[in-house]
């Protein structure tokens, strides 16, 4: 054996873990390695996993999670680690179970209008396979270049263009599962839609990882739509803004997709790697995009434009070629990232809200915003209403991060107060497990743990995410049931 | 890499350093501040492509060389293998939103590797002919005549002139390997008594020309195609006989103390022009960077970066001065690789594009992900071999098949796609950008001397 395929270590796990995996090259367990495995998209949290290993196929994830639950060993999945709210962040020292090594794009079938993927094939790569063909998948969150669909099944992902077609759930036809007892199952076997029974793809479609491991993935795809174009609106106000997209919809207008960004958002974009040319002083910039029969476009087009200026729009115009359009979307796409160039760290917050309330919303916001002292962004998916407010703070100065997360937690709390929800598509994780309790009683959250249990009977599989840890009077209920039983 | 070739006793000195940087020049804070982990970088990179892991990422590596600084890492053995595995291609900061500068941080922190544990055994020794014994020798350089056979062998050139392939060639390739100049003397020396190289016709400015080290002695072809068209178009070249080279090799090994000795005695010697002109990607980016070198000398930093703003990129600079266009049919089909240190490094993809396809003939064929690394960052794949030919044949499947030439901006790229076509079975001629500009000239001239 060559160097480099021998595993230095005396720990038995992890010796035994690389026979499984087949030797050096899959396994991580020096702690420079590990590092970077701490955190994903969401670094307030950090913890060193145990060792990370590259499985190559569904077998070997089956062997591992057998290994991981005969030995009591806590695991987890990790995609390509850009989740928000820290789903792949190994809190107990988990072993983490990478899964971008299954990357193949196993099958098309296009009579069929569905694909089969490992589950660490890239968002974006499927698109790119179909498109010459006339095809593309639907879901696209803005971190389509890196994110898995495996992670997007886990954290049931949206994106700009869910508007019109939905987020990843209404484009799962079957998965296969690693269950956490080693147990490969199949669910929605044969993509057929609306099996009889429990929706048990609904189920397991957006469940942060901690129901199993899904290796492998059917999706819907879709045919090209005939045309597309996009409009852009400045205003000078965000009441006009918000009320512009209100009236887009109540017009009848169902947009591709309908997104908002606020100042100091546009600020962050503009400083980026992908300018183009915002103006600084302007409360909200819309993007809206039709896309159809190529007929009907350019009167839903004219129709936008009107609503638009009726609203006090300061310049309102579509797209004039489609190199401008993409330009337009790379820029609100990198917005999250951008917010790197006007400063050190932020924190990405997720809420849902009703649309009208947005004006109300961005003032509680700014007000959250100077009682902190830290700078609030705003990107808003404007047509269905999730708000993504950006913390911006620095984490080098001391208690800096925790005025970020106490601020982040406020705005949900707003969110939540004007009868919207903590999560849009970027799920709990670690981040919002204590703000469960805005939108969920005790006794709500315990039944969705007594799912859990179900399926995840040990919590050994990504334990300590998507639900706070349960308070006293909940955990007594539970000691007295389990003595009634006994 | 085993313990036993690395010195891990120096003692580091008495300079203030960050966290567990103990060593001067350590990585530059600001360049992570920027970095909010994000992982859009992820796809970009050529590394993580073929090992799935995050240590092997951009992201990653920032973390890593972050959490030196924050002190929960050390600079030691383990920390080699992530910093030194990078290709130093600069995909990821086209892709990061954030503009990072993962490019700077990785030599930054292989600096530091290298003054806390100087390579010794048999890398060190090879490091050392390579680096210090070489590449800044032009003399040594030259006497070692046998890389240029090197060359020869590794491009179809040899290869199709030994098997008589030649015979079977279509007419028009037999035509452009007839006019294919041999490879001459380096014309750094062959130009040693000769001040300036007029330009042909009215002068329109004067330009000195960086000759490169490898590039002189195994492609001084490409160092006279470079002369033809620059004096084709107006300009006087001055080829400065104290320049050396342009010391990226070093500043990638970690050698920064000889880069910055390298980096001064250029812009001494090009102290004097307004305009340096260079024809291989990576010599350019390194001079565009050479501040970097200074940032603990404020004098030098101010010199340096004044320096860079005349530092230029040929196929830049034949693109902004303007060109004469060919009337010569090439008729040929090719297709374009990026460099990284062009593409990724100087934000250059079209200018030499649209230069190629000036020339009357060339049909130019979409190479995707023509802008992914080859795998030979500068001296790489010769120390990362293994990673270097996985790099190497995700971009041979990437080549179409029916081209008949692969044009690029940077000699590195040139060897290691060479090597790629003789591996893996493909005809295709390697030529850099300008070759194939002066090839066209040339086949204008001998058409009018015909006609006369
Ligand atoms: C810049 C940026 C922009 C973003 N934009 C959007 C957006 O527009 N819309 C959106 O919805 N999200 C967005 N996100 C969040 C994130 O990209 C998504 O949540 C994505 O689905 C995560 O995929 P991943 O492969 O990175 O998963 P990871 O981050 O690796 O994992 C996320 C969770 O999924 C679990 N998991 C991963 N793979 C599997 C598997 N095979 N089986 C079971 N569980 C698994 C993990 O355990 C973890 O809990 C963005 C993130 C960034 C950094
Ligand atoms: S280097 Fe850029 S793209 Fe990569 S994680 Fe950092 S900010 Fe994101
Ligand atoms: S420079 Fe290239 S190899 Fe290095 S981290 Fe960036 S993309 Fe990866």
């Amino acid at each position: 054996m060559r160097a480099k395929d021998r595993v230095k270590s005396k720990d038995k796990h992890i010796l035994n873990l690389a026979d499984i995996v087949g030797g050096a090259r899959s396994i991580l367990y020096l702690k420079v390695d590990l590092v970077a495995y701490d955190c994903d998209g969401f670094t307030i949290h950090k913890h060193l996993p145990k060792a990370v290993v590259f499985p190559k196929n569904t077998q070997e994830v089956a062997e591992i999670v057998k290994y991981c639950s005969a030995n009591n060993l806590p695991f987890l999945a990790r995609g390509a680690g850009t989740g928000l709210s820290g789903g792949a962040i190994p809190l107990n020292g988990e072993i983490i179970i990478s899964m971008v090594r299954m990357k193949k794009l196993i099958s098309v079938d296009l009579e069929n209008r569905r694909a089969v993927v490992e589950p660490g094939f890239v968002n974006l790569k499927l698109t790119n396979s179909i498109s010459d063909k006339g095809y593309y998948y639907a879901p696209d969150p803005s971190s389509q270049y890196c994110c898995t669909i495996g992670g997007n099944v886990a954290e049931n992902a949206g994106g700009a263009h869910c508007l019109k077609y939905g987020v990843t759930t209404n484009h799962i036809l079957g998965l296969e599962v690693v269950m956490p007892n080693g147990e490969i199952v199949e669910i929605g076997k044969d993509g057929i839609p609306d099996a009889p029974g429990y929706d048990l793809l609904g189920l397991f479609t957006g469940s942060e990882g901690t129901l199993g491991i899904v290796t492998k993935i059917t999706v819907r795809i879709l045919k090209n739509p005939e045309g597309k174009q996009t409009v852009l609106a400045y205003f000078d106000r965000v009441e006009d803004g918000s009320q512009a997209v209100s009236d887009i919809i109540s017009a009848g207008i169902v947009p591709a997709a309908l997104e908002m960004m606020d100042k100091t958002a546009i600020e962050g974009v503009e400083a980026a790697a992908f300018p183009v040319g915002h103006p600084k002083d302007i409360e909200a910039v819309l993007l809206i995009e039709v896309d159809g029969i190529a007929a009907g476009i350019e009167e839903q087009i004219d129709q936008i434009l009107e609503v638009c200026r009726k609203r006090d729009v300061r310049e309102v115009r579509a797209a004039g070629s489609e190199e401008e359009r993409a330009r337009w979307w790379a820029n609100r796409k990198t917005g999250f990232g951008a917010m790197g160039a006007i400063s050190p760290d932020y924190l990405v917050q997720d809420g849902v809200i009703p649309r009208s309330k947005l004006p109300e919303v961005l003032s509680r916001i700014n007000q959250i915003s100077s009682e902190s002292g830290l700078r609030i962004a705003n990107i808003f998916h404007a047509g269905d209403g999730n708000l993504h407010p950006l913390v911006l703070f620095d984490a080098r100065i001391p208690g800096e991060s925790e005025k970020a997360l106490e601020a982040g937690s406020q705005c949900l709390k707003v969110c939540a107060d004007v009868g919207g929800t903590i999560t849009g598509e970027h799920g709990v994780g670690i981040e919002k497990r204590e703000e469960m309790r805005f939108v969920f009683t005790e006794e709500e959250i315990a039944a969705q743990t007594d799912i859990r249990e179900v399926f995840n009977p040990h919590n050994l599989l990504n334990a300590g995410k998507l639900f706070p840890s349960p308070s006293r009077c909940v955990e007594i209920k539970k000691e007295m049931k389990a003595q009634a039983i006994s | 890499m085993s313990v036993q070739e690395l010195d891990l006793k120096q003692e580091p000195p008495c300079t203030s350093g960050l966290g567990n940087y103990l060593w001067s020049d350590p990585p530059d804070e600001k360049k992570w501040a920027d970095c909010v982990h994000c992982g859009m970088c992820l796809e970009s990179c050529p590394t993580y492509e073929q090992t799935g892991q995050e240590q092997h990422s951009p992201r990653g590596r920032v973390h890593l060389i972050k959490s030196v600084a924050e002190g929960t890492l050390q600079v030691n053995e383990q920390f080699i293998d992530p910093v030194f595995q990078c290709l130093d291609c600069r995909a990821c900061t086209t892709a990061c939103p954030a503009d990072v500068d993962v490019g700077g941080l990785i030599e930054e922190a292989r600096g530091q590797i290298r003054q806390a544990m100087p390579l010794t055994g048999v890398k060190g020794a090879i490091s050392k002919f390579f680096l210090h014994d070489l590449f800044p020798h032009q003399n040594r350089l030259n006497t070692l005549g046998g890389l240029l056979k090197f060359y020869q062998k590794s491009g179809i050139q040899k290869a199709v002139r030994k098997t008589k392939l030649i015979n079977v060639m279509p007419q028009h390739l037999v035509d452009m390997e007839s006019i294919m100049p041999e490879v001459k003397e380096p014309v750094k020396k062959k130009y040693k008594d000769v001040k300036v190289i007029k330009a042909k016709g009215e002068t329109k400015q004067e330009v000195a020309m960086l000759t490169g080290c490898v590039m002189d002695v195994m492609f001084s072809d490409i160092n006279e195609s470079t002369i033809n068209v620059l004096t084709r178009n107006g300009n006087d070249v001055v080829i400065p006989q104290s320049q050396t080279c342009c010391g990226a090799l070093h500043v990638h090994a970690g050698d920064r103390d000889m880069g910055r000795k390298l980096a001064k005695q250029n812009m001494e010697a090009f102290k004097d022009f307004d305009k340096v002109i260079v024809n291989a990607a990576g010599c350019g980016c390194m001079m565009k960077e050479y501040a970097e070198l200074f940032k603990e000398d404020p004098e030098m930093h101010a010199k340096a970066e004044e320096f860079s703003e005349k530092v230029e990129d040929i196929s830049k600079f034949l693109h902004d001065t303007g060109y004469e266009k060919p009337n010569a049919e090439m008729n040929t089909r090719i297709t374009y690789h990026d460099a990284c240190h062009l593409a990724h490094g100087q934000g250059i993809r079209q200018q030499p594009r649209d230069i190629l396809l000036d020339i009357p003939g060339v049909d130019m064929v979409h190479m995707p992900n023509s802008d992914r690394c080859c795998g030979s960052a500068g001296i790489y794949n010769i120390t990362n071999p293994e990673m270097a030919n996985a790099v190497l044949e995700s971009k041979m499947e990437n080549v179409p098949d029916d081209v008949e030439m692969i044009s690029m901006g940077n000699p590195g790229c040139m060897l290691q796609m060479a090597m790629g076509v003789q591996k893996y079975g493909r005809n295709q001629k390697i030529v850099h950008t300008v070759q194939l500009l002066d090839w066209a000239y040339q086949k204008e001239d001998r058409m009018k001397e015909g006609e006369e």
